[in-house]
């Protein structure tokens, strides 16, 4: 409590102008910045997975089985930072037992539970139950346990029972894209829908997040491919990475011009609230805008993405080029999300007036907690990989 | 059907049994009765103590100060707008009518300086008009720090009510 | 793939198709749509439907107000807590606009600006404005604030669960997380004197009668004869708030 006090005396004698009294203290913190990032990374990942199965995109094969267990890994976690930076966690079941039909954020529990048992869950079970039956029999100890727990102890693995497993993880996949749209739309809906906040109330809110969404998924997918077939000593599939640039391109061509539209709309339209938020850009955002969300988040991967289309490089440098444009296109989109969330809070709703952010290292809502939950999917992931490996699968029908 | 679609069901059948049980035993017993909220919170939000009182409820034990405000200036001033929460002191002052007052039940009183400012400081957003012709209700400003400092009772800055009777200014 | 297994797959395509259609209704009556975007229906005759109403002429900046607000409800003595507090408008001869509230207005105000430079200055008393459509109502996830019948928004502290969601869609910034108890707080208008029948304390306490205070469906009420005879607006009409906290004498500069 002392250093809560404390903190909040250090912002307010960081005030810039008029802020209202209740304004001081930003209500929503990194934790709050960190979970649409995380599901935007688990819609991002999946639309990759499924740009494979139904868009059948064959090349994306070695990705795909790497792409699913991302997004189940970190949809896992997805939603910790929310229960977390609740002023009363105990309570988070209530969103499950009263959800406000007026309210974007009473969906969350029934989004969430639906993405994640029904689409991948289910997914995952059906693609990889059959290889679940046989690798049961191939080993002992936990991990036998595990493949028969997971398979429900079920054995039949007849080509009749494999072709309708198939059939019904296409119909999830196909299921699965819409309810994609609606896992990370909705997260944009929460901030888009609100009119008291000029720097969120935008139509393009939920479109400008799904995007965005969708090159942070890639570029993570395309990351944990490379790291991890590297780790495994195994030659890169130099066609499926240079696909995967190349929809990493484009989505970021439409989320470079549908943020580019809102802003250019702001200021043309130049509403009651433009000039607080133009010192807002100018000043505190300054950074965070221009140089890591835009500059290395967005224009350097748009320009090298854009060269690599015409002009391919030896194998070895574009190799080097894959890793580190994922790496900026992560950081831009979570700078993104941070200009979003906290950017929005900075100003008052006055207009009069700025405050300012303060975290801690520790705490509930500090910088650890944040890595925290950034660090425990790749710990689950680790394990999946370790329990479902992609990469042993027997061949699958859907070829 | 397919022994194993059999069993994903099942699974599935009891965690949404599971799901609607624990629905309905978590829900509020009050939920929905008036809309989206618990209607016992409309009588939780009753519950609060108050602290304030009416001005009526000071003017049956002090009565001879109430005659004299209501003749001057501040008859409009409720008494704890200057002297602040009084109800517990209203309800349980006169058990202690020839003892000494406990210190929860002693009201502030105001007259230093400092608390007369509040009103009385002399500020260009404060009302100048006559915006009341029946009833006179402008408030007299002065820069209530240097009042009459040079005045010889006003040595060292003394209290305002050395000079002016709070209830009959 | 032959007759036989495109014949199975349909089958179980439809039984499995089915299976979700079916969860999908049992998922839907989990969480009935009841339509109602606003917090409350429309006044009406029945009932009393509490509006406030405060005279920016009359204000003098005693901050006796905020003072006796934080006194009754036991709200944080800190300076970053406030259900109800005072602004003080400079508007200087250059147009710009300084605007004030240090503490709140609890401990008072002091001019910052000298007499020459002020082209006009006047004290704002603000608090929750009781929307008849509250944005806040609207975005509560689990429904642990909600309008009563009377109009009053109250917030249900046993049961929020602090996500701060109402505290973002407030346009007015009259809500606030406590700190010791995690829940959101707010102006509930005394609500627990308001049952006594007294009135809410800022309103009784107000020495210069700027705070008007009743019932907008008497026609007799204090508040409507505040209304009749002044010209009142609300603080950021655009948003369509159904605010019900009018000011007289408001200006453009206040939001």
């Amino acid at each position: 409590m002392e250093d809560h006090l404390q903190n909040l005396y250090e912002v307010l004698s960081k005030v810039e102008g008029y802020v209202y009294p209740n304004e001081i203290e930003l209500n929503w913190s990194i934790l709050i910045v960190l979970y649409p990032y995380i599901t935007g990374l688990v819609a991002g990942a999946f639309i990759l997975a499924s740009l494979e199965r139904i868009f059948k995109v064959r090349i994306l094969k070695p990705t795909y089985g790497i792409a699913l267990l991302t997004a189940f890994s970190f949809m896992l976690v997805a939603t910790m930072p929310l229960v977390s930076h609740l002023g009363k966690p105990l309570r988070a079941y209530e969103i499950m037992i009263t959800p406000h039909s007026s309210s974007a954020m009473a969906i969350f529990g029934f989004v969430y539970l639906w993405y994640l048992m029904v689409v991948l869950f289910l997914e995952i079970w059906f693609d990889y139950r059959r290889d679940m039956v046989i690798w049961a029999n191939e080993t002992t100890g936990v991990k036998r346990f595990l493949y028969k727990l997971l398979s429900l102890w079920t054995t039949d693995i007849s080509p009749k029972a494999v072709a309708l497993d198939d059939r019904i993880g296409y119909i999830v996949t196909v299921i699965g894209v819409p309810s994609a749209f609606l896992l990370h739309g909705y997260v944009g809906f929460i901030f888009g829908s609100i009119k008291a906040n000029p720097w969120w109330s935008t139509v393009l809110m939920p479109v400008i997040f799904l995007f965005s969404a969708m090159v942070s998924g890639i570029a993570l997918v395309m990351l944990i491919y490379i790291v991890l077939t590297k780790i495994r000593k195994q030659l890169l599939d130099m066609d499926c990475l240079d696909t995967i640039a190349k929809y990493l391109f484009y989505i970021l061509i439409i989320d470079f011009t549908l943020e580019g539209l809102d802003q250019i709309h702001r200021i043309y339209v130049a509403e009651e609230s433009f000039e607080a938020l133009h010192k807002l850009v100018f000043g505190k955002l300054f950074y965070t805008l221009f140089i890591y969300q835009g500059l290395f988040g967005t224009i350097v991967p748009l320009l090298t993405l854009g060269t690599l289309q015409f002009y391919k490089p030896k194998a070895q440098i574009r190799r080097v080029i894959y890793m580190i444009l994922p790496l900026l296109v992560l950081m831009g989109i979570f700078f993104m999300r941070w200009n979003v969330v906290i950017g929005g809070q900075l100003f008052s709703k006055s207009f009069y007036g700025y405050t300012t952010f303060k975290t801690g290292l520790i705490g509930t809502e500090g910088y650890l907690m944040a890595a925290t939950w950034l660090i425990i999917p790749f710990i689950i992931l680790s394990f999946l990989f370790w329990l479902l490996p992609p990469w042993k699968k027997i061949e699958t029908s859907h070829e | 059907m397919p022994q194993h679609i059999k069993r994903l069901i099942g699974v599935f059948a009891v965690f949404i049994l599971l799901f609607l049980v624990m629905r309905q035993v978590l829900k509020p017993s009050s939920f929905g009765e008036l809309g989206h909220f618990r209607a016992r919170a409309i009588y939780e939000n009753t519950l609060r103590p108050m602290h304030y009182t009416v001005a009526d409820s000071c003017t049956r034990c002090h009565k001879a100060i109430r005659k004299d405000k209501d003749s001057g200036f501040h008859k409009k001033l409720k008494c704890e707008v200057c002297h602040g929460p009084g109800l517990k002191h209203s309800l349980y002052a006169d058990q202690f009518k020839n003892k000494e007052l406990p210190d929860s039940l002693i009201l502030y009183k105001p007259g230093e300086r400092k608390d007369c400012t509040l009103c009385h400081q002399i500020n260009a957003a404060r009302v100048k008009i006559l915006f009341d012709t029946i009833n006179n209700t402008m408030v007299h400003q002065v820069d209530v720090m240097s009042h009459n400092l040079d005045d010889p009772k006003a040595k060292d800055a003394p209290k305002c009510i050395e000079c002016h009777n709070p209830h009959q200014p | 793939m032959n007759e036989q297994t495109k014949d199975l797959s349909r089958r179980e395509f439809f039984k499995a198709g089915t299976v979700l259609a079916g969860g999908v209704a049992i998922a839907s009556s989990l969480a009935p749509y009841d339509g109602l975007l606003f917090a409350a229906e429309s006044p009406g005759a029945k009932g009393k439907w509490y509006g406030i109403g405060i005279d920016i002429n009359r204000c003098i900046g005693c901050g006796r107000c905020a003072n006796a607000c934080k006194l009754e409800n036991n709200v944080p003595k800190d300076r970053f807590y406030f259900r109800s507090w005072v602004e003080q408008y400079t508007i200087k001869n250059d147009g710009s606009i300084l605007v004030e509230s240090p503490n709140g207005g609890i401990d008072g105000f002091k001019q910052s600006v000298p007499d020459k430079e002020i082209f006009k200055s006047f004290f704002v008393p603000k608090m929750c404005n009781h929307c008849a459509k509250s944005p806040c109502t609207q975005v509560c996830p689990v429904g642990a604030t909600f309008e009563t019948e009377e109009g009053i928004v109250l917030v249900d502290e046993n049961y929020c669960i602090g996500c701060r969601y109402c505290v973002q869609a407030c346009p007015y910034g009259c809500r606030y997380i406590h700190p010791e108890k995690g829940t959101v707080d707010k102006c509930t208008l005394c609500f627990h004197r308001l049952k006594k029948g007294l009135q809410p304390a800022c309103f009784e306490i107000c020495p210069t009668e700027a705070r008007i205070f009743g019932d907008l469906n008497d026609p007799g009420s204090k508040i409507n004869y505040f209304l009749k005879n002044h010209t009142c607006m609300v603080v950021k009409p655009h948003l369509n708030t159904g605010s019900k906290l009018f000011y007289n004498a408001l200006s453009p500069e206040i939001r």
